[in-house]
């Protein structure tokens, strides 16, 4: 039985994934570039080889992070879009700590910066999660707009007080070496890729074992329930919001201090880490191991379309639309109460068939 | 007095977009199926029309291609939203990603930072100025010297009003949206009105795309759509989906786009924050509304969505 639901979840998150490599093979072609050799280029750059590896592992980092911040949300039923512009924010003010205090010993210095980071990202996770868990007012809309308030406020600082006259290009100082996470192993990885393992450890804890994580299961299923039950929802919200936001701060500091060392317009790249991390949840089933798994994997896809320039015509921002296809795909098996009416069914069934199958 | 004139005049300018999303994007909101991806269908509108203007050289037939290249869009929302009744929140999230990924992965295919069509079309030459009301202060800078699509985009404030108030769809898609169970016991198919609210959606989301990028500026940039799909569901939530009333919230962000545009003029270095100010205001009128519609329920303890 339990293994038969393993198989059946692994192969509904395979099948998306193997139509949406289809579809991208199909793009491919379109534009006269060969797939095959498109693909394989890419593999064989981030998985089959021991730098590419650790450099893999290394991008996954921050991906594990904002994935685990949006899974948090999205199981409680909480559409925080804003793990992009809190991450952001994060980063950039990781990035002031790092070249404004000077002669700290590393470790304080690397300790500073990333609670700069992940305080700056639970402060501005906690704007929508008051207005939505006091006035009720819908988060989505908010931490959306809220995404672009972080680029406009990040493009005029980087401008003006911060930025660096000896850079040819929009970008703030360099951070100082003390504050930078060192490469080890002779390869792209540095100690960041540990604390966000030591994260992911926290939150199967958390997910799996705590009472916050029951109770964000019950939140997501059913509100009301919850509420009648005792729950105090409003103060969950609350908690829900700064994990995530916390999270998202500390993905977009460790980002900057151990791999772009200065805050530059295109820091997040497009479609963005924040973003990334919403594929990331959603393949990854908002379960803390398959989070790990889709990082990696998508940080694979990521690494190695660095290469396929170097061999084919393909343009790396095959990546993204490899990932809009993907959430398509991947938005039919997620299920959300969100919706009265549609919800409801479907929780209904879904709770009868889990509980039938389960006896 | 020439501020006051350019703010009116930057009103209206702004707002079209925002107005053409309103009134497409509230069909499907009550029919139940919010359609978070008016923005990649916006942006689909803008790339589109401004590439297939640059390809054909001609501009309404670069509009046509993308009215039809969204309407595609739009069948594949409706067919993940409708048809597999997938979480359709996370549908239009992949739509917004997927379209302004392959927008720039098509420009930098063709070796293109942007598309720009100024050679082939004249901004200027498409602003049409209105007989009588050019010579009426004011009400000139505010009505007069649009485009096409703008003027369009009023003139469909009263039809989208009387298409839901008044004709036998509108009753029926704000039926599917209220009562599902309620419009398939009566026959009404509820997956064929879900589909056309979404197309209509899609319709005029390619034209907003159009006017933003074609007819204003000849040009296409990268993620130009810049959060304008967004605001429009904003404005869609604050006017509860009525035609009028959510048009009246597009033309405030779009007044709030407008003050903070000519406003920044004399802001000096801080022009920059300005910006931020549509945004902001977005989030304070949610606020407000969200606010005084909670102080105003009587349901007890906290109530999801």
């Amino acid at each position: 039985m339990n293994q038969r639901r393993w198989l059946s979840n692994f192969l509904s998150v395979l099948s998306p994934v193997v139509l949406t490599l289809l579809l991208g093979g199909i793009i491919i072609t379109a534009i006269g570039e060969d797939p095959v050799l498109t693909y394989s280029v890419m593999i064989q750059r981030s998985l089959f080889s021991y730098s590419g590896i650790l450099k893999t592992l290394h991008f996954a980092a921050p991906l594990i992070l904002t994935g685990l911040a949006i899974a948090i949300t999205f199981k409680a039923n909480i559409f925080n879009m804003g793990v992009e512009g809190q991450a952001v924010l994060g980063a950039f003010f990781a990035g002031v700590a790092g070249f404004s205090f000077t002669r700290l010993p590393p470790a304080l210095h690397i300790a500073l910066c990333l609670l700069a980071g992940m305080a700056v990202g639970v402060l501005f996770a906690l704007i929508p999660a008051i207005l939505k868990a006091r006035f009720k007012v819908d988060e989505m809309v908010v931490t959306l707009m809220l995404n672009y308030v972080v680029v406009e406020i990040t493009k005029y600082l980087s401008q003006g007080v911060y930025k660096d006259p000896a850079s040819g290009y929009v970008s703030t100082y360099a951070i100082r070496e003390s504050a930078m996470f060192k490469k080890i192993f002779n390869s792209d990885i540095t100690a960041f890729f540990f604390i966000s393992l030591v994260v992911f450890a926290i939150m199967v804890v958390v997910f799996k074992k705590s009472k916050l994580g029951y109770e964000i299961t019950a939140i997501g299923l059913n509100p009301e329930f919850a509420e009648a039950t005792g729950m105090d929802v409003r103060k969950k919200i609350l908690s829900i919001m700064i994990l995530s936001g916390a999270m998202s701060g500390l993905a977009g500091a460790g980002f900057l201090m151990s791999e772009k060392y200065r805050y530059t317009l295109d820091f997040s790249g497009s479609p963005g880490i924040g973003w990334d991390g919403m594929l990331i949840a959603l393949l990854g089933g908002h379960n803390p191991v398959g989070i790990v798994v889709a990082a990696v994997f998508y940080s694979a896809l990521k690494t190695g379309s660095d290469y396929i320039g170097l061999f084919t015509n393909v343009p790396k921002e095959i990546v993204g639309v490899i990932q809009g296809i993907l959430i398509l795909f991947l938005s039919v098996r997620f299920i959300d109460s969100r919706f009265k009416v549609l919800g409801r069914v479907k929780a209904l069934v879904r709770s009868h068939g889990v509980s039938g199958s389960g006896e | 007095m020439n501020l006051l004139n350019s703010i009116l005049y930057d009103t209206i300018y702004h707002s079209t977009p925002l107005i053409l999303a309103v009134l497409g994007g509230l069909f499907a909101h009550k029919a139940n199926v919010l359609n978070i991806g008016l923005e990649g269908m916006m942006l689909m509108g803008a790339f589109a029309a401004t590439l297939f203007v640059y390809l054909t050289g001609s501009l309404w037939l670069g509009i046509l291609i993308s009215i039809l290249l969204t309407l595609v869009l739009g069948l594949i929302f409706s067919f993940f939203g409708v048809t597999l009744k997938s979480n359709f929140i996370i549908t239009g999230l992949g739509i917004n990603i997927f379209v302004q990924a392959f927008s720039s992965f098509i420009l930098k295919f063709m070796a293109l930072s942007n598309i720009n069509v100024s050679n082939i079309i004249s901004v200027s030459a498409l602003k049409i100025e209105l007989p009588v009301i050019r010579d009426i202060p004011y009400l000139s800078s505010l009505l007069s010297g649009h485009t096409a699509i703008t003027y369009l985009s009023l003139i469909l404030i009263p039809v989208v009003s009387i298409i839901m108030f008044r004709t036998k769809f509108g009753v029926y898609v704000r039926v599917v949206g209220e009562n599902e169970e309620a419009a398939k016991s009566v026959g009404i198919s509820t997956v064929k009105i879900r589909y056309i609210a979404v197309l209509i959606g899609a319709v005029l989301c390619a034209l907003a795309g159009a006017n933003l990028a074609t007819e204003r500026m000849a040009l296409f940039t990268n993620g130009m759509t810049s959060g304008r799909g967004f605001i429009a569901i904003a404005a869609i939530y604050c006017g509860r989906a009525m035609p009028v009333k959510s048009t009246v919230y597009a033309l405030i962000f779009g007044l709030a786009r407008s003050l903070a545009i000519n406003l920044g003029l004399f802001a000096g270095p801080v022009s920059g924050l300005f910006e931020i100010v549509p945004y902001l205001m977005i989030v304070t009128v949610l606020f407000a509304v969200s606010a005084f519609e909670a102080s105003h329920s009587r349901i007890r303890g906290f109530k999801n969505g």
